[in-house]
């Protein structure tokens, strides 16, 4: 393995057994992908710090995490992983329909959960083996209160890898919000989610960490026949953020909406990365992918489409439009469509754009400032993909953060620095 | 007291192309001018220059209002100030709401002027009067600015806009083409109501018959860059008759 970055020999890790102890041979084999493997051509590790980095062991609730608890809808469950360690407390908010259990030693979990998650990947890998939490939840019928996957940290020498595994019964419904406000070195969230037959997953994670972590994500989903998918992601925060989903649509007629924010600044580097694979008949895909770049931030979307032989009167579609603010700013979009079947409609596009020059000397000449216009025309920009949100308080709780986005710090108008 | 707007020897080009000549005019409070001429001969460019619009580069002369050179301040900044330019081709803002539009422009002002910002329900039973007025429905207040609109919608949507920003100075860039005779008729009443002693407006125009709507105190023709003749409202009969041929660019 390349020895340049965050060192993850795992080798501190002892007595793994079963899948973890694979997943532990696995990442000893493979470590850190370098710059010549393809899904990583846009997103380089090897410039990560080469720090050591730690597995913290006990939650530690800061202030701060006080603060961010504040700070979310209050009709909401919340379950709280510190550092990328299990609150144990916060499992006696959970609401009716919710069974939670702990995946350590779940065998047959654990398992289900591997073969979930993207293959080959080296989160998957890596959080499975060095898990500094992990924990399951069954969803049975109508759940009427959101559930919050709230994640903390304050100490950035630590390194937290939470595991997440969800079954939504047959039938069943929830709202699942994943919200991500870590100071830590590296947050390597691993989510593995089943939307069982007829059942509805309202989704968004928000990647809102502190401006010296490294986000890296791995999720996988799988959809059952007639099941419903409404996700959503935004990511803001951290130096360096992949956000990596693989969906599989393994029954008919499943719905999929998989939609996508993310906003750069400074020298910030955003990846969304997406594995929309379709296996069965008359399945719908959507993902609507909005980037807004300022400074000298970097923006990747890598957004592939596959359609099995047997997947026919699939929908698939894709769209990813990104705005540069700013010349230094640079993106990058990797669209793939990989079609077996021949009764499908699926199509893609990629657009990179500045903001027009004559919307905003049209809102200047009504008097409005600079700034302000620039906000109106990304907020535009943006609700294309937040409008693709079905869910009101998922989209009413996104809101906010676009809007702090664009107030934080002046946006860069002429493109220089 | 000073005009409200005074250009003198304005010369202005767009990229390295030198449009605006040598324009001299005085406009003073509560006047109407109108500007007629050929295409291409720089009218809309002289609107931009006047707005502020990046691009158009000013090489020389000045332009006053009230006594005071815009040249240094931002387009917005001259909004704020008075100014007001209906666009010949209104520009679409897809994704961008009217009423947050035209309420974002009002507050603009407001909050310059250190008034209050308008409340909300009071500010839509005003837009609402004043769309009235220009045959403009609850649904296309609804949509996004320009966006879907007709032509002469579009228009009258220009003149909304100038009726809720009580401007000092309106510049109308041909807000009569695309206009049919009742649209014209609308516009030109929506533009009258806002005749006023202490409001002045700039009216560019091919046509001589918004002019008899819009009755202007005096016309001007401006063919290569410069304004070539001046006059009354006669002025605008006589070009009718016969054309820009009798204007001699080097006169
Ligand atoms: N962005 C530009 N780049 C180069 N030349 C330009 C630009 N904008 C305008 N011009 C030129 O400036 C000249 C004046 O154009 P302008 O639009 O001001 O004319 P106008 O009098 O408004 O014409 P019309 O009656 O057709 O509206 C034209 O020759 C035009 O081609
Ligand atoms: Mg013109």
């Amino acid at each position: 393995m390349p020895a340049s970055m965050m060192q993850h020999s795992l080798d501190g890790v002892m007595g793994l057994t079963g899948v973890r102890a694979g997943a532990q041979r696995r990442w000893q084999k493979t470590g850190w992908p370098d710059h010549r493997a393809e899904q990583w051509r846009f997103t380089r590790l090897s410039g990560l710090q080469k720090v050591d980095l730690r597995f913290a062991e006990s939650a530690a609730i800061t202030a701060e995490n006080q603060e961010f608890s504040a700070a979310m809808p209050d009709n909401a469950a919340f379950l709280s992983f510190s550092n990328g360690v299990f609150d144990q407390a916060s499992l006696d908010n959970l609401p009716k329909g919710v069974k939670a259990s702990l995946l350590d030693g779940d065998e047959a979990t654990l398992l289900a959960l591997s073969e979930l998650v993207p293959q080959s990947h080296p989160i998957s890998d890596l959080s499975l083996a060095a898990m500094t939490s992990g924990i399951h939840l069954e969803i049975s019928g109508a759940v009427e209160i959101p559930i919050v996957l709230a994640f903390t940290g304050d100490d950035n020498s630590l390194s937290a890898h939470p595991v997440v595994s969800i079954k939504i019964n047959d039938g069943a419904s929830v709202v699942i919000s994943e919200w991500h406000r870590s100071n830590v070195g590296l947050s390597a969230p691993l989510m593995a989610i089943e939307v069982g037959k007829k059942a509805r997953l309202d989704y968004a994670k928000v990647q809102q960490d502190s401006a010296a972590s490294t986000h890296l994500s791995a999720t996988g989903l799988k959809l059952g026949d007639d099941s419903i998918f409404d996700g959503f992601q935004i990511s803001v925060g951290g130096k360096l953020a992949r956000l990596e989903t693989h969906i599989t649509l393994a029954g008919e007629n499943a719905d999929c909406t998989l939609s996508a924010i993310y906003l750069g600044r400074s020298s910030q580097h955003h990846d969304i990365t997406t594995n929309m694979n379709h296996l069965k008949g008359h399945c719908l895909s959507n993902q609507v992918i909005r980037g807004v770049l300022d400074d000298k931030a970097r923006g990747v979307f890598q957004g592939k489409v596959h359609v099995a032989p047997d997947a026919q009167k699939t929908d698939g579609q894709q769209m990813s439009r990104v705005l540069l603010l700013s010349r230094k700013a640079e993106a990058d979009a990797k669209p793939e469509l990989e079609i077996y079947a021949d009764d499908v409609l699926c199509a893609h596009g990629a657009t990179i754009g500045e903001l027009d020059e004559t919307q905003l000397f049209y809102l200047a000449s009504r008097g409005i400032d600079g700034q302000t216009a620039r906000g109106m025309l990304i907020s535009a920009f943006l609700d294309d993909a937040i409008d693709s949100i079905k869910h009101d308080g998922l989209s009413a709780m996104l809101r906010p953060i676009t809007t702090a986005w664009m107030t934080a710090v002046d946006l860069n108008s002429d493109g220089e620095l | 007291m000073a005009p409200l707007l005074e250009i003198k020897d304005l010369h202005a080009s767009v990229g390295d192309t030198p449009i605006l000549k040598g324009i001299d005019l005085i406009i003073n409070t509560g006047e109407i001018h109108a500007i007629m001429g050929p295409n291409g001969s720089g009218k809309s460019t002289m609107s931009y220059v006047l707005a502020g619009r990046d691009g158009y580069e000013v090489t020389g002369g000045d332009i006053l209002m009230n006594g005071e050179s815009l040249l240094e301040m931002e387009a917005d900044e001259r909004a704020r100030a008075g100014m007001f330019l209906a666009f010949q081709y209104p520009v679409e803002l897809p994704g961008v709401g009217g009423m947050s539009f035209l309420r974002a422009a009002v507050n603009a002002r407001r909050i310059d002027a250190g008034e209050k910002e308008v409340d909300q329900l009071e500010f839509v039973k005003m837009v609402r009067a004043k769309a009235k007025h220009l045959n403009i429905n609850d649904d296309m207040l609804k949509r996004a600015v320009n966006v879907g609109f007709s032509g002469g919608e579009k228009k009258r949507y220009e003149i909304l806009q100038m009726a809720l920003l009580e401007p000092a100075l309106s510049v109308l860039d041909e807000t009569d083409s695309g206009l049919d005779v009742d649209a014209l008729k609308v516009v030109s009443e929506g533009v009258n109501l806002l005749r006023d002693p202490q409001r002045s407006m700039l009216v560019i125009t091919h046509y001589q018959r918004l002019l008899n709507h819009i009755v202007p105190d005096y016309v001007h023709i401006l063919a290569g860059g410069k304004i070539r003749r001046s006059g009354g409202k006669e002025l605008a009969l006589e070009v009718e008759e016969s054309g820009y041929a009798g204007i001699n660019d080097a006169a």
